[in-house]
């Protein structure tokens, strides 16, 4: 952590409001961003940023500065965000397995040719991110496992490194690269399903 | 290479971090393997769409009472 970031968070558990504001500017959109992602609810989320701010300047002051203050908070809200989700929606979340791809013995994709082929990537993305489309992507994301969300918004939507995401969810690059990957195939897949046969 | 090896390393090679022997073999693959470009570039339209409809914006009035809620905090 720098010495600026450091200075700051011991101003912000000392109390003093002005800190704690600079804090809140930089970090409360990301915080909430990442929040949203994981619980896939605004006033859930709302909760997790309120914690997380607490916990930032309650614990602030005991804060070791071996990861930078951004990891450390992207931390906090992960296992937040992950507490308050415990035993909700499970409902909700499928089994990627069947939305990964199938494989013929010789390695080619099984299925039907004008499935496998089909490619609705020309449409812009304007039209993709509105009506129908919109919500079957919104869908998609829902029923994804939380752990798969987290990582898909730390990299996706936070572009931060591989390394870094291991870091903040406390789990090996390998694992987050492949729940990267199988959270994108998984959405892939269900747009593919719904979009594929008008291409 | 297969179409199961290529979208196994879809991942690296649409983020960047592929290196550069490893793409120009799938990139061999791609070139006779309609499905396959298929698959790429939808996946990567997927990342972007993901990207833009993730990216939340928090709202003002949520900010508001994040401000009065931590002066709450301070002041007890």
């Amino acid at each position: 952590m720098s010495v600026e970031d450091r200075d700051l968070l011991a101003r912000a558990t000392a109390g003093e409001a002005g800190a704690l504001e600079t804090l809140m500017t930089r970090y409360s959109a990301r915080v909430y961003r990442l929040a949203y992602g994981i619980t896939r609810n605004a006033a859930d989320a709302e909760e997790v940023v309120q914690d997380v701010f607490l916990q930032i300047v309650n614990k602030g002051g005991g804060f070791e500065g071996r990861a930078a203050l951004s990891s450390w908070i992207y931390r906090i809200t992960t296992n937040v965000s992950l507490n308050k989700r415990r035993g909700k929606h499970r409902e909700l979340e499928t089994s990627l397995d069947e939305l990964l791809p199938t494989y013929l013995p010789d390695g080619h994709r099984a299925g039907e040719r004008a499935f496998l082929v089909a490619d609705w990537s020309g449409t812009p993305e304007s039209e993709l991110l509105s009506g129908e489309s919109r919500r079957i992507l919104e869908a998609a994301i829902d029923r994804l496992p939380e752990h798969y969300r987290a990582v898909l918004v730390l990299k996706d939507v936070d572009e931060l490194s591989s390394d870094e995401v291991a870091e903040i969810v406390g789990d090996s690059v390998a694992a987050v690269k492949t729940r990267l990957h199988r959270a994108r195939m998984a959405l892939r897949e269900q747009l593919t399903r719904r979009l594929g046969a008008g291409a | 290479m297969t179409c199961r090896e290529a979208i196994d390393v879809l991942a690296d090679y649409v983020d960047g971090t592929m290196p550069a022997d490893l793409a120009a073999e799938l990139e061999r693959h791609l070139a006779g393997c309609d499905p396959c470009r298929a698959y790429l570039a939808t996946y990567r339209t997927t990342r972007a769409l993901v990207s833009a409809a993730a990216a939340v914006e928090m709202p003002d009035e949520m900010k508001t009472r994040l401000r009065r809620f931590l002066a709450a905090q301070q002041r007890r």
